[in-house]
């Protein structure tokens, strides 16, 4: 296939209402050109609203979108080429693979010699060869998902747009999938934008990340930022498993804190981005931050184990602070813990987080 | 060893033959009991019915097929007549002569051709647009669906008269027309079925239309379709099975249709039909078995048979509309553009305000003295609704129909509950039948089932007994519940069939794992789930029983003191002109009963309106 004009993608304080809901509240974005970007958040998010406003299937209350410096937001859905893989595929039932995929070519009006080149092209991208004359109901779900995306793929979208493209497969075949839309990605240099509420796979899939929550941004970033530097208690609570529990400041020196974690003292944490407001404040470490063994420079916490769970690449053992419990992810547990033991775990205070609600 | 093998060899066949392994009485009491009664008052009435059209002189032969197809006033290829009679007063177009079994034919082609356009049209704008008066469309296209039997008919050829309201509009006061237009005959009989069927269409084309995933049209959209080019290539096709499903119920209902053909019986030509020949040999040699009545009758039921099992066929290689994973849902609808308004309003809204003229002329002339000369009717009268109630003859043919449509759709309820649920719930070799057979008196046209319990019920019930059509003491009523029954039962069937696939049958399989037994897991657990589909089916059926006039008129008149109301309105239809009126005031009372259905199924329902389907 040839090579796509890049595009990039620029959303300006759109609001977007539903009757008395607020889907969109005010959300701004700036897609660059060949990346792949997720909107990442939990079902109600407003993600899949962005998504169709970008489509132009939804008009916008109230802000802009341009594709490079054009505004695009008056254009109809036909006029935008900014091409949807909806999450249930919308294969048209009364048609073959063929003819489904031939569909968009034959409205921009493409020779029958050259559809006939592209399907085919289209169908070896998604390795689906020799099914162009079956009907969508003689699918599986995975081929059926393989389908919209190479119709959606066929007619060269200047964007290609994924709502969801794999939560109706198994485990198995979503990671198949997932590194299959990667692959295409990279091989067609095109801007995507990929919707889901799968945090693994917002993660292994994407450039960048837009955690969305209650309509707005929570933060947009690197998986690795999204992840190791979590700006809101939202995105720490979201990405991944975290131990988030409140806290408060006692003293601030040259940008270290001291902080009193349900009774216990730990000290020498970064203050990082909190701002304003103190008393409200949570101390937050990802669970396979944290030792079983002491180290130099190490803080501590101590509990009473709850739980220990095998999970062949690591342990989980959860440990009760007061009323909270606190997670600990360890390759393998060689200690003789048992389960009602008061222990100590050991952390670099440089790997907490502080956050703020 | 040999007893075990042999007890799963009877275990495999219990599975085969009903879907269930197990010895279940109630299942197997539930299969059978719809099964013989459709056997025998169906297939065997129909079976003896082909036995007399296919015997001459004592053999086997094609005798009588061979005689009809061989006489110009059943088929001729040249027609007779003229397209239009120009005669002094006015133009009187009655339509071309065929012979009667191209005529049938012809007549129920151009119906269903005229329904399926103006339904399809009607049902993409209500689908597709909002409008101001959108909900007053909707209230006036429930008014054709309104049964009232051979009035209806009998109002479109007043309204078509010289002196009627047609010419009255187009002639007289707006003078488009140079000349009045007299529209008579077959040409009559098609407008009067179109105006009739077309909602049909309509309600199936719409239900289709709604069922379309939004996605699918969005999808298409997005890829660059929009105007005509989605509407052709992506939501007709996806709504094309409903549509054909509509089109085919159409064409069925005008070729079995009896009530026009009667109401316009004074010219010749509209008597030249399959039905009213059926109909009229049968009133004129009643008492005898005449063969060429049953080979008469079997041609007609093979073309609504073939059609039936080709719509069949087609909508179950179509099974599109759920193929949905999730995603929104809701209905895309649009302003209209300057140019849509101009259809809706001066398009559309005149030929729906056209075709609710039959309904409000049967209650205009159920309460007026007069209407044969002027182009509207004069003299306000109660008098014929007053006779209904103080003529205890009238009073006692109102009351002879809900009788029996009281009693036909009981037994309706229990056969089609217990079909539904085998049907439904096991997968055995006879599940499928079971489901066909509910479904399949729609394609049997009921001239076809009057005739054939007629030599059925004379062949197998001894010569004095009330039930042979024969004797002196005949009573039609127990014959004609069986029709009713028989006849209607598809509606409240596919009601309910409807209703027990919304339940996952995990409901019931949590009350039998619990230790209930399986008539009481159904009884309890999944006849209340769906009693409001077997109160909309019923319902529907019911309507559609007071209605019934093919086996009413034939086997129901035979004994004027036991019959119907609807034998009673043809009396009247064909008599002199002026007992219209009383015909017209028993319509009224058809159409207080069908509006008061609707409104308690929507009350109690909560659905629109319950609508006629195939599938």
């Amino acid at each position: 296939m040839r090579v796509i004009v890049l595009v990039n993608v620029r959303i300006e304080d759109v609001v977007k209402r539903f009757g008395e809901v607020t889907a969109l509240r005010g959300v701004s974005l700036e897609i660059k050109h060949g990346e792949l970007f997720t909107l990442l958040g939990p079902s109600g998010c407003g993600k899949t609203t962005l998504l169709r406003i970008i489509a132009g299937l939804e008009y916008p209350d109230e802000g802009r979108i341009y594709f490079d410096d054009n505004d695009v937001t008056d254009l109809k859905t036909y006029e935008r080429g900014a091409v949807l893989v909806f999450q249930n595929y919308a294969l048209w039932p009364h048609m073959t693979v063929y003819e489904n995929i031939a569909y968009g070519l034959k409205i921009r009006k493409v020779p029958k010699d050259e559809i006939k080149e592209r399907v085919k092209k289209a169908l070896e991208l998604v390795k689906l060869e020799g099914y162009e004359d079956r009907y969508p109901t003689q699918l599986s779900g995975g081929q059926q998902q393989r389908v919209a995306l190479a119709r959606a793929l066929a007619v060269q979208p200047k964007i290609l747009l994924l709502d969801e493209p794999l939560s109706n497969l198994d485990a198995k075949l979503r990671i198949e999938m997932r590194s299959e839309i990667k692959r295409i990605q990279r091989e067609l240099d095109i801007t995507v934008i990929y919707v889901t509420h799968d945090q693994e796979e917002a993660m292994a899939l994407s450039d960048r990340i837009a955690v969305m929550n209650f309509g707005v941004i929570e933060q947009v970033g690197t998986p690795r930022e999204i992840y190791q530097r979590p700006k809101t208690k939202f995105v720490a609570d979201f990405m991944g498993k975290n131990n988030i529990l409140p806290a408060k400041i006692i003293e601030i020196k040259d940008g270290k804190a001291t902080l009193k974690v349900l009774g216990q003292v730990v000290k020498g944490v970064p203050v990082g981005n909190i701002v304003g407001d103190y008393s409200e404040i949570y101390f937050s470490i990802r669970p396979e931050k944290v030792s079983l063994r002491p180290f130099d420079g190490a803080q501590m916490l101590e509990g009473r184990v709850d739980l220990i769970e095998y999970y062949g690449f690591f342990v989980e053992i959860v440990i009760k602070l007061h009323d909270m419990f606190f997670f600990v992810r360890v390759p393998d547990l060689k200690e003789p813990i048992r389960l009602g033991d008061v222990i100590r775990v050991y952390f670099d205070p440089k790997d907490v987080i502080l956050l703020q609600e | 060893m040999a007893t075990v093998v042999k007890k799963a060899g009877y275990r495999k066949v219990l599975e085969n033959i009903f879907g269930t392994p197990h010895f279940d009485l109630f299942a197997i009491v539930s299969y059978i009991i719809p099964l013989a009664y459709i056997f025998i008052f169906l297939i065997v009435p129909l079976a003896e019915m082909l036995k007399i059209a296919f015997t001459y002189n004592g053999s086997f032969s094609l005798h009588w097929f061979e005689s009809i197809f061989s006489q110009e006033f059943y088929v001729r290829l040249k027609p007779q007549g003229s397209i239009y009679v120009d005669t002094p007063q006015y133009i009187y177009i009655e339509g071309l002569d065929f012979g009667v079994i191209l005529n049938s034919l012809i007549v129920a082609v151009l119906v269903t051709i005229f329904s399926t356009i103006i339904g399809v049209v009607l049902a993409y704008i209500m689908y597709r647009y909002t409008f101001p008066g959108k909900n007053i469309f909707r209230v006036l296209l429930i008014v054709p669906l309104l049964v009232t039997p051979f009035v209806n008919a009998y109002v479109v050829k007043l309204i078509f008269r010289e002196n009627g309201i047609f010419n009255w509009i187009l002639h007289d006061l707006i003078g488009i027309l140079p000349k009045p237009i007299r529209i008579d005959g077959l040409v009559g009989v098609i407008i009067a079925q179109s105006i009739a069927y077309y909602p049909i269409v309509y309600l199936n084309a719409y239900a289709s239309f709604v069922n379309i995933d939004p996605s699918l049209e969005e999808q298409a959209e997005n890829l660059g379709s929009k105007g005509f080019r989605l509407f052709r290539t992506i939501t007709f096709p996806l709504a094309l099975p409903g549509i054909a499903a509509g089109a085919t119920l159409t064409f069925i209902f005008s070729l079995e249709d009896l009530g026009a053909p009667i109401a316009f019986h004074s010219s010749s030509i509209a008597k030249k039909l399959i039905t009213y020949q059926v109909y009229d040999k049968f009133l004129s040699e009643t008492g005898y078995r005449s063969p060429e009545i049953a080979a008469l009758a079997i041609i007609l039921l093979a073309i609504s048979l073939a059609a039936f099992a080709l719509i069949r066929k087609y909508v179950s290689l179509r099974q599109y509309a759920m193929m949905s994973k999730g995603g929104r849902w809701y209905v895309r609808t649009f302003k209209p553009k300057w140019w849509q308004y101009v259809i809706i309003y001066a398009i559309v809204l005149p030929l729906v305000l056209f075709t609710i003229l039959p309904q409000v002329g049967v209650i205009l002339l159920a309460f007026s003295k007069e209407w044969s000369r002027t182009p509207y009717p004069r003299g306000f009268t109660l008098e014929h609704i007053s006779q209904i109630v103080l003529d205890p003859d009238v009073r006692g043919y109102v009351i002879n129909s809900i009788i029996y449509a009281f009693t036909a759709i009981i037994i309706i309820v229990i056969i089609s509950i217990m079909a539904s649920y085998v049907s439904n719930r096991f997968r055995g070799i006879l599940s499928p039948i079971v489901e066909a057979l509910t479904v399949f008196p729609l394609a049997v046209p009921g001239i076809v089932i009057a005739v054939g319990y007629f030599y059925f019920f004379a062949s197998v019930t001894p010569r004095d007994s009330i039930l042979n059509p024969l004797s002196v003491s005949f009573n039609p009523g127990p014959i004609l519940i069986i029709a009713y029954s028989i006849r209607r039962m598809p509606f409240t069937a596919r009601s309910i069939y409807a209703g027990i696939q919304q339940v996952h049958a995990s409901l019931e399989e949590a009350a039998m794992n619990l230790g209930m037994p399986r008539w009481k897991a159904v009884m309890s657990i999944l006849v209340p789930l769906i009693s409001m589909n077997v109160l909309g089916g019923a319902m529907l059926s019911f309507v559609y029983a007071m209605s019934e006039t093919s086996v009413s008129i034939t086997i129901g008149s035979l004994e004027m003191s036991k019959a119907p109301m609807t034998a009673y309105m043809r009396d009247l239809i064909v008599s002199a002109a002026g007992s219209a009126h009383m015909a017209a005031a028993l319509g009224f009372i058809l159409i207080v009963v069908q509006i008061s259905a609707i409104i308690l199924s929507t009350i109690i329902t909560k659905q629109r309106y319950a609508f006629i389907g195939i599938t």
